[in-house]
């Protein structure tokens, strides 16, 4: 006898508002289908009302998770119409903070992924390891969340020589911790029975899904903006692009848990060879001119869009962003067809949905 | 960092650009949608071709093709944002139901509305 379940707006294994409906047959689920759209808030809209450096406030408040990157992926577009060019030490924060931001991202994920494999000691530990980078980034920037590292033509807030000491070692402590937990989720036997064979998107499924970042490259898909199209120095380091066959949970759960060795490879090279110079091209800002751009970064959650485009007025004409959860949900129903309904909350957290992004 | 590269399109070559991407198998970074200062609708196809973003932009058409049949998913999501907040229709797109939020969602009680002129404190 078939079912349909209804999953939301607003429920209890939801921390952000979104609506799925199951169709089952026993166990089993049939179809889903998802909703968005309940916690928009006009972002978009509001651009067009706010000038080029308002803007970057706004930006980064359409996610309390990759604020950086909205902000920066806003920056790289309006300094491109602009032809600004970052000086290097700017480029290096940036990146500094892109790649902490990533760390907090994959260690909240991969705690609430534990949680919800039921193994709470792991959640523990993921959780102490991401406050290690949340405490960096309070340090760097004085905000635990909106950083306000961004400003147009560079970064607001330099790195001393104390701070770049205090980093390394975070960084040690976090190496240490990240292999603790690679060790758990690429080993333990619990961990693999609950997600080996669950939520799978076979490579040419993802081409034609279209989906981004880690959980694209879960699916044997070696692509990554920071390594096929470098912005603000990336080609300067040496990291790998971490790929998996697989296409289940286990794979993407092994992308985000060795992506953080990546993340913290590049942190290292960045302060070890971090520019002496200037950090931006100072608070006067040139006149925007009339342009467009298609600005695009490898946020924490896969490719961020900004298309922007620029009348020469003060304001912005169209800003219009496209998040890496609004290509990987749509994903959502495909892997949610053919599993079973216990699996239902893992698969739809197993893209690191953020909807709150999608909304905008 | 790619350089800009736009391009005006007109309806009847969106498909033949997009089976050419796809055949060479550039993915599609994004379908996006507003209207110009002529007050014409713009749609803008950015793909990624080898690293770069290559935009063709279609203006003034209230009815284009889907890609749906080329790239699939990949392009669904995009073209029914697009349908359900502009006045573009997407020939060859099947209606699933709407994305943003479902149809029997009438807005009581749940959501709160607060007009533009509100949030920029103009009357």
């Amino acid at each position: 006898m078939g079912y349909t379940i209804p999953i939301g707006p607003y429920h209890s294994s939801l921390e952000e508002p979104v609506y799925a409906k199951l169709y089952t047959e026993g166990e089993l689920i049939k179809d889903a289908e998802v909703h968005i759209g309940y916690n928009h808030r006009g972002v978009e809209k509001l651009t067009t009302q706010k000038n080029f450096i308002q803007t970057i406030a706004l930006v980064e408040r359409v996610c309390g998770i990759c604020s950086h990157s909205h902000a920066f992926a806003y920056c790289l577009g309006i300094e491109s119409i602009t032809g600004m060019e970052v000086p290097k030490r700017g480029q290096y924060i940036r990146v500094i903070t892109a790649e902490l931001e990533r760390l907090h991202s994959h260690f909240l994920w991969l705690g609430l992924a534990a949680h919800l494999i039921g193994f709470e000691s792991v959640f523990m530990y993921a959780f102490n390891a991401r406050e290690k980078v949340m405490d960096a980034l309070e340090a760097l920037s004085g905000n635990r969340v909106n950083y306000g590292m961004n400003i147009i033509g560079g970064a607001r807030r330099d790195i001393d020589s104390g701070q770049k000491e205090k980093l390394l070692s975070m960084l040690d402590e976090l190496h240490d911790a990240n292999k603790t937990l690679k060790n758990i989720f690429v080993n333990d036997k619990t961990v693999a029975m609950r997600t080996k064979g669950v939520g799978i998107i076979s490579r040419e499924d993802a081409m034609k899904l279209g989906i981004v970042g880690p959980h694209m490259r879960a699916s044997g898909i070696e692509y990554d903006v920071r390594a096929n199209d470098p912005y603000s120095s990336y080609e300067d380091f040496d990291f790998k692009v971490i790929v998996h066959p697989d296409g289940d949970v286990f794979s993407r759960v092994v992308v985000r848990v060795l992506e953080n060795d990546e993340s913290i490879k590049i942190i290292k090279q960045a302060l070890e060879k971090l520019p002496e110079g200037k950090i931006n091209l100072g608070v006067k800002m040139p006149r925007v001119p009339e342009g467009e751009f298609v600005s695009r970064i490898e946020a924490p959650r896969g490719q961020l869009v900004y298309h922007i485009v620029t009348d020469g007025g003060p304001t912005n004409y169209r800003v219009s962003i496209h998040v890496p959860t609004f290509r990987n949900a749509a994903s959502i129903p495909h892997m949610l067809k053919g599993s079973y309904v216990a699996d239902a909350g893992l698969i739809v957290a197993c893209i690191d949905p953020c909807f709150s992004c999608l909304d905008r | 960092m790619h350089k800009a590269d736009f391009n005006d399109i007109d309806k009847s070559m969106i498909l033949q650009v997009a089976r050419k991407m796809k055949s060479n198998s550039c993915p599609l970074a994004a379908i996006v949608g507003y209207v110009d200062k002529e007050g014409k609708p713009v749609v803008a196809y950015s793909y990624d071709v080898n690293g770069d973003v290559k935009t063709y932009k279609c203006t003034g058409e209230k009815k284009v093709p889907s890609l749906t049949n080329i790239y699939g998913t990949a392009a669904e999501w995009f073209e029914e944002e697009i349908s359900e907040l502009m006045d573009v229709e997407f020939e060859g797109l099947v209606n699933k139901g709407r994305l943003f939020l479902p149809e029997e969602f009438d807005g009581s009680g749940q959501i709160i509305v607060s007009p533009l002129s509100e949030l920029t404190g103009k009357k």
